[in-house]
């Protein structure tokens, strides 16, 4: 509708037709795709995209002569232009009219606005130039401070406001904040599709980190954005290239990786480079470059061999395509951020490490204790097991005998499963014990091997039809054949595995000798009244006929050695006399809860420190070319391997010729990039500022600024801006300081019904920018608000809790994901570990880290809503608030005090909830843990932690106002 | 006047054309679709594509004039492509007399009921590639996925659950192809579309609990008073994006019952165990999540998806491929019985495939039971079944060593184009408009609707 109110405006035949506003976005919107630069696409030979060629259907002053006419308003329908298989929709009478008009006034050409290098427009008024240029009709006043402080500290460093200070006072602690840094690097990272992992395939781990704390440091140090460009394009090659600007490079490093077995790497190494070539358009040039790596763009003027040349810049990277950790080339580097990751997390263990020793001493007397009560003199640690159903998938047949041994008989399938239900003589179970028996050998085949590809263990309940696997934490056996000789097949570990390509075999041992193996369950399982365990024997053998001929099964309750070790028991060993009190102590521990607490908790963070220790010096991808460069080609249809004709680097010509002084390599690219005459980094770039501080461009298509993106809303002031931005020396925080000094951005975001009637989308900025802050935000405010967070910068990535087998299911157990321990919990997101196959959980609306993303995504959902209600992270926020008053509280979290109706709704919210938790004491002490409270559990804790968690996910509380 | 008026109504219907909500374009067939992604190229050669004829040409070479210089990967790319003829044997069923290889015993009892379509090919010949574009279009991760299309499309019947859920099987072995979440992203749309997992852990659904020590008359009275404050926030702000906040959360919290109930098996029938095999007793299983399937559709989810994965059995073809058939192959059949009897294939859309087939030459010695397949793009085996497919039907054929399709091609594209016009949906007109282009699930390459398969 909206559109349809421009049309009548544009209708009214007061003013001449503008081409380039008007015309030309609906000749690329309907005619282009098919009359424009590219010849693969063309029909009749017609263009419509140069005025030259266009005159063959137009006559200019005499619309009724133009073809062009006769055919998007024909008076046969079959004429009709565009055609209806094209599936455009015909022009409207308003703009057949305005085509009308245009050619009735001489169908005057001009260039698309984008390519024009931007002047400096006067401003039209006084006062701030941004508020010169914006003159809505009815604007707000300015939002109240509180509102203001929020905003700007939001918008220039991801977090709330900590200091009350007059505005200007705030703006220059913000800028000067190194947080600053780190909120500029998260906008960055999303553009340079950076991740801590390669994407495809395995999705190896990368260590490419300190690049983006370089990021976060250059914009700290504000270093001029041209040089900031320079660096990470050319940092290798600059004349005064240090380390530090061969690090920038690996901004052309941070594209997916494809390390599949099988994969011609070449084919790699050109989608690493288009990758490149793409990544410059979005970031820098606002161009969609990719459209024309198979065919000339169809809309804007860069031709199919134009993108080749300008891959051609990044084709003779000294790489091959190769992933994993044979990505080069590397830049080693040892990053002063890791050593305090390291002090941290050693202090951490160093804390741990006595409570460790102390609970070990504290278990010797109970220890003692329960060496007294054990065992009886005929102690047998492993039961055996009588099972009461014996089936077999295939038709083996099976007897049992006295002593639990059973014996196959019967039919003699290639492959087959044994499936066994028993129940268990012992009041729990930590593992299950496999005999294999001759009769005369181990299996009934001729060669008498026998061999288990898997083995399963679960529960069956009565009265429910679902089974409850039970996890296996190791499998040990007193005989393994050599996998490598034997087709993969020796291992019992193999057995856990469902895969019937790997499993148990005794080959090379006697097989007229008894062998045996033990399953150690990953906790020991208690069963319930009448429940039973079924156990599948599984015999898929690739050639077959290998199932066990005589076999027992038996369970024991014995914990550490006792199941861990092949032979006899700690405990049978005491029984016999014989005692190991090593052992015997061991098997306790196992045991013992308080000592298991101390204990599990050191070996989580030793085992993180030794994972930080090992990131001291890490390999950053980062760029360097070969000496000889590589012959670059145009692709036909841009598939890797169809070479065309030879081409040389250059620059887009219809943008910026590529000054000839300038070297023909990543610096002269470099340089062409940030150049003043070119039409569109500063331009596009300050948009992209502009977005970060009113979450939408003036441009609403940061990453298209080709004929088919929106047109800016405010054209000169886009274009004063992109001067100014120039001519300041590229000063972000000068931009930053300007947009935030001006009245638009100040405004109250309120809205009145005509003016969302008026202007939905805001575009006059008579208020204020108002909208749902990016998740990241949300959880690094959380844990500001809660006094959690750890403002350190840099070093090694951390992993913020997740919820638990999240990465396991995906990669079927191939990656384990361990939250932080201590401090480095509460780092800010920024340094958060990002798997590209599977982003952090709790972020949601984020950029995927998979290519370059410049354009922000806003939904609302509600699995937004159970994220912050539900996500580990906001509820021990919430519960380290709750240690607060609720006005405290609410001020804490939205920086105003509470009205005395909001005070009210949350006081008779903390009162329903205080009289639940105080008629359920254990509701309140269990909703504390979910918070990790290490206070007492009291029913006002956990009634405050509910209002807190309430306050957390308030619509002002997550919203940039 | 009166011509105003005339340029008023057809400015406004020229709008409207473009419009979403104008779809479906034409009465649909399937409301909904489940599509059982089988991941890593189940081979064609042991399971559908019966090629008796290669036993007389075993341990020969590939002739050029059928291999015409398709690529094969690095793995198999530096050995002779020799010739290893179908390792299981083949049965026929059924009135139609569909062969099928021995290793799909349950999907013989129901093949009068679906469709295999042999002629399938593509482009890519590597997972992540060829998977992307089976499941988006296009090799390239940011495309949205087909499910997330029809989501974007079709919108919601069910208002208490998510309109695309995607399940993963549970499975022990670490896989060589992580099954990546762009495989069910919504690409350039916006992130409401994307699939939602539903996963075997005791959050189905991320975030889904409540923590404990919450219960829920309490998370109740929470959610009134964050809805309490939110709406004073709204009278205060005018800000339209409270009111959908505010419903969002009373859906949070509708699907806080809704998936549990959903997820919850124990009032399945021993019978409905029986059907769908053994393995649906194990939480997480192919087999259960088969089953799940069947309740999501009587919910009216319009899209669910499963995925299956470890199919790329470059050896050892019969433990490895046995292996997936033996999980599969009964849950599979048991979906469509099941479907069937309760009426709902009339009108739900079931699809089986993976990302490409195998070749017809032998990994490693031929001869061996060590030997297994490559990767082979240029003809592979789907089946579908429902709602306007022909049943009992195989359609296409391939060549006489099951490498070139001889008859009745279908790409990707076509079978999206297909797949598409089940639900209503004219591939050609459903677009969306980003960076400047107006994109389509089925690209800028000609993509035809496959009406043979159509009933």
């Amino acid at each position: 509708m909206g559109r349809y109110l421009l049309l009548l405006l544009t209708a009214l035949p007061a003013h001449s037709v503008d081409f380039g506003r008007e015309i030309l976005p609906l000749l690329s919107d309907k005619c282009i795709s098919c009359h424009g630069p590219d010849p693969s696409s063309r029909m009749a030979n017609l263009r419509l995209d140069n005025r030259e060629a266009a005159l063959a259907v137009i006559t200019p002053g005499d619309p009724a002569k133009s073809k062009l006419i006769a055919r998007v308003a024909p008076a046969k329908p079959a004429m009709l232009m565009p055609p209806t298989r094209s599936h455009k929709a015909p022009l409207t009478p308003a703009e057949v009219d305005l085509f009308r008009r245009w050619i009735a006034e001489g169908a005057n050409w001009g260039q698309h606005w984008a390519f024009v290098k931007p002047t400096r427009p006067t401003p039209p008024r006084p006062g701030h130039p941004i508020d010169a240029f914006l003159n809505p009709t009815y604007p707000n006043p300015a939002a109240p401070a509180h509102t203001l402080r929020r905003r700007l500290a939001y918008d220039l460093t991801g977090l709330p406001p900590t200091a009350n200070v007059p505005y200007e006072q705030l703006l220059d602690q913000l800028l000067a904040s190194p947080h600053f840094g780190e909120r500029m690097a998260m906008w960055w990272l999303d553009g340079a599709r950076y991740a801590d992992s390669d994407g495809f395939q395995a999705d190896d781990t990368r260590t490419n980190w300190p690049w983006r704390d370089w990021v976060a440091a250059q914009f700290n140090k504000n270093l001029p954005f041209n040089e900031f460009t320079r660096q990470q394009f050319a940092g290798d090659l600059l004349p005064n290239a240090t380390p530090e600007t061969k690090l920038a490079t690996a901004f052309h490093r941070n594209h997916m990786t494809n390390g599949e077995g099988g994969r011609h790497i070449e084919e790699s190494r050109i989608d690493y480079v288009l990758d490149r070539t793409n990544t410059t358009g979005t970031v820098f040039l606002g161009l969609t470059l990719g459209c024309a790596q198979c065919h000339t763009h169809k809309f804007d003027p860069i031709e199919h061999r134009d993108y080749y040349s300008f891959t051609a810049f990044f084709n003779s990277v000294a790489e091959d395509g190769a992933a994993g950790r044979k990505a080069k080339p590397y830049l080693s580097v040892d990053s002063p951020y890791a050593p305090r990751a390291i002090a941290e997390m050693e202090n951490l263990a160093a804390q741990r490490r006595p409570a460790e020793q102390q609970a070990r001493q504290a278990a010797q007397k109970p220890f003692e204790a329960w060496l007294k009560t054990q065992p009886p003199a005929n102690y047998q640690a492993w039961q055996p097991l009588r099972p009461h159903e014996l089936t077999s998938a295939e038709g083996t047949q099976f007897t049992l005998e006295k002593d639990a041994t059973i014996q196959s008989t019967g039919p003699f399938p290639r492959q087959d499963d044994y499936r066994l239900a028993t129940r268990i003589p012992l009041p729990r179970v930590t593992g299950f014990q496999l005999e294999v028996l001759p009769s005369p050998k181990l299996s009934r085949n001729d060669s008498g091997e026998f061999l288990l590809t898997d083995i399963k263990f679960q529960v069956r309940t009565p009265g429910t039809s679902q089974l409850r696997d039970l996890l296996i934490k190791n499998a040990i056996a007193d005989y393994s054949a050599d996998k490598a000789k034997n087709n993969n097949y020796g291992n019992i570990k193999d057995t856990l595995d469902d895969d019937p390509r790997n499993g148990w075999t005794t080959l090379g041992a006697d097989n007229s000798k008894p062998h045996y193996a033990r399953f150690e369950l990953s906790e020991p399982l208690v069963l319930g009244p009448a429940e039973e365990v079924l156990i599948e024997l599984r015999h898929r053998s690739t050639a077959g006929f290998q199932n066990i001929g005589r076999f027992r099964l038996s369970a024991t309750a014995d914990l550490g050695p006792g199941v861990q070790t092949l032979g006899p028991s700690p405990l049978e060993q005491l029984a016999a006399g014989k005692p190991d009190r090593a052992r015997l102590l061991d098997q306790f521990l196992a045991g013992h809860a308080p000592y298991l607490a101390a204990r599990a908790a050191l070996d989580r963070a030793q085992k993180q420190l030794d994972e930080l220790k090992a990131s001291t010096k890490v390999n950053v991808m980062v760029l360097e070319d070969l000496p000889q460069p590589r012959e670059s080609h145009i692709l036909l249809r841009g598939v890797w391997d169809k070479k065309g004709e030879v081409v040389t680097p250059n620059a887009l010509p219809a943008i910026l010729p590529l000054a000839p002084n300038e070297p023909r390599n990543r610096l002269g690219l470099a340089n062409w990039l940030v150049s003043p005459e070119n039409p569109l980094t500063a331009r596009v770039i300050v948009n992209q500022l502009w977005q970060l501080m009113f979450g939408e461009g003036l441009v609403r298509t940061p990453e298209d600024f080709g004929l088919q993106g929106e047109r800016p809303d405010h054209p000169a002031l886009l274009d004063w801006l992109a001067v100014e931005f120039v001519e300041s020396g590229w000063d972000v925080k000068h931009m930053l300081r300007l947009i935030a000094t001006s009245a638009a951005y100040q405004r109250d975001s309120r809205a009145s019904a005509e003016q969302l009637a008026q202007d939905p989308a805001n575009r006059q900025f008579a208020r204020g920018a108002r909208f749902r802050l990016p998740a990241w935000m949300l959880r690094d405010a959380a844990l500001t608000h809660a006094g959690l967070l750890n403002p350190a910068f840099g070093g090694p990535p951390v992993r913020p809790y997740q919820p638990e087998g999240v990465w396991e299911e995906l990669f079927m157990g191939r990656f384990t994901y361990d939250p932080s321990e201590g401090p480095a919990q509460y780092r800010r997101t920024l340094y958060a570990f990002w798997r590209r196959s599977i982003a952090p959980t709790f972020l949601f609306d984020s950029a995927q880290r998979r290519s370059c993303e410049v354009r922000t995504s806003r939904t609302n959902t509600p699995l937004q809503a159970l994220t912050l209600l539900n996500d580990e992270t906001y509820l021990e926020a919430a519960q380290t608030l709750a240690a607060h008053p609720l006005a405290t509280i609410f001020e804490k979290v939205l920086h105003r005090k509470p009205t005395a109706p909001e005070l009210s709704t949350l006081t008779k919210q903390y009162n329903q909830a205080l009289t639940h938790y105080k008629t359920n004491p254990t509701d309140a002490a269990k909703l504390l843990r979910s918070g990790r409270a290490k206070t007492n559990p009291t029913p006002q804790r956990a009634a405050a932690m509910l209002v807190a968690s309430l306050i957390l996910n308030l619509d002002e509380a997550i919203t940039h106002e | 006047m009166h011509s105003r008026r005339l340029f008023l109504t057809q400015s406004l219907g020229a709008i409207a054309l473009n419009a979403m909500d104008a779809l479906p374009h034409f009465p649909a067939k399937a409301k909904r679709v489940i599509f059982l992604t089988q991941s890593g190229g189940p081979s064609q050669i042991e399971l559908f594509d019966h090629k008796p004829g290669l036993m007389k040409l075993a341990g020969q070479e590939l002739p050029d004039s059928v291999r015409q210089g398709q690529r094969v990967t690095t793995m198999t790319a530096n050995q002779k492509q020799l010739i290893m003829p179908p390792v299981a044997k083949f049965l026929r069923h059924g009135k139609s007399g569909t062969e099928l290889g021995e290793w799909l015993p349950h999907l013989g009892k129901v093949v009068d009921d679906i469709c295999l379509v042999k002629s399938m090919h593509t482009d890519q010949i590597n997972h992540a590639p060829a998977m992307t574009q089976f499941l988006t279009g296009n090799q390239l991760p940011g495309r949205p996925s087909l499910g997330a299309w029809t989501s974007y499309g079709l919108g919601s019947v069910n208002k208490n659950l998510p309109d695309y859920l995607v399940l993963l099987s549970k499975m022990q072995r670490p896989s060589d192809q992580p099954l990546y979440d762009h495989y069910w992203g919504s690409g350039f749309l916006p992130s409401r579309y994307q699939g939602v997992k539903l996963r075997n852990a005791k959050d189905p659904v991320l975030y889904l609990r409540d923590p404990e020590g919450l219960p829920r008359p309490l998370r109740r009275q929470m959610l009134d008073g964050l809805a309490e404050l939110n709406q004073r926030r709204l009278d205060e702000t005018g800000d339209p994006e409270i009111a959908t906040r505010i419903r969002q959360y009373e859906m949070a919290y509708r699907m806080q019952a809704s998936v549990p109930e959903l997820t919850d098996l124990s009032n399945e029938p021993d019978e409905v165990f029986n059907l769908y095999g053994p393995d649906s007793r194990r939480p997480g299983s192919y087999a259960a999540n088969c089953i799940l399937a069947r309740r999501l559709a009587e919910r009216d989810v319009r899209f669910i998806q499963l995925f299956h994965p470890d199919w790329d059995h470059h050896s050892r073809l019969p433990s490895w491929c046995t292996a997936r058939c033996r999980d599969t192959d009964q849950p599979s059949a048991a979906l469509v019985t099941d479907l069937k009897r309760r009426g709902l294939l009339d009108d739900t859309l079931v699809v089986w495939g993976g990302e490409f087939g195998r070749g017809v030459a032998g990994q490693g010695q031929w001869d061996s039971i060590e030997a297994g397949r490559d990767h082979h793009p240029r003809c592979f085996t789907i089946w579908m079944a429902g709602a306007g497919v022909k049943p009992g039907l195989s359609y296409g054929a391939t060549d006489d060593f099951s490498f070139n399709v001889a008859e009745n091609p279908v790409h990707v594209r076509d079978l999206h184009a297909t797949i598409l016009q089940l639900l209503g949906i004219d591939h050609a007109k459903f677009t969306f408009r980003f960076q400047g282009l107006d994109f389509r699930l089925t690209g800028v390459e000609p993509a035809r609707v496959v009406k043979g398969v159509l009933s």
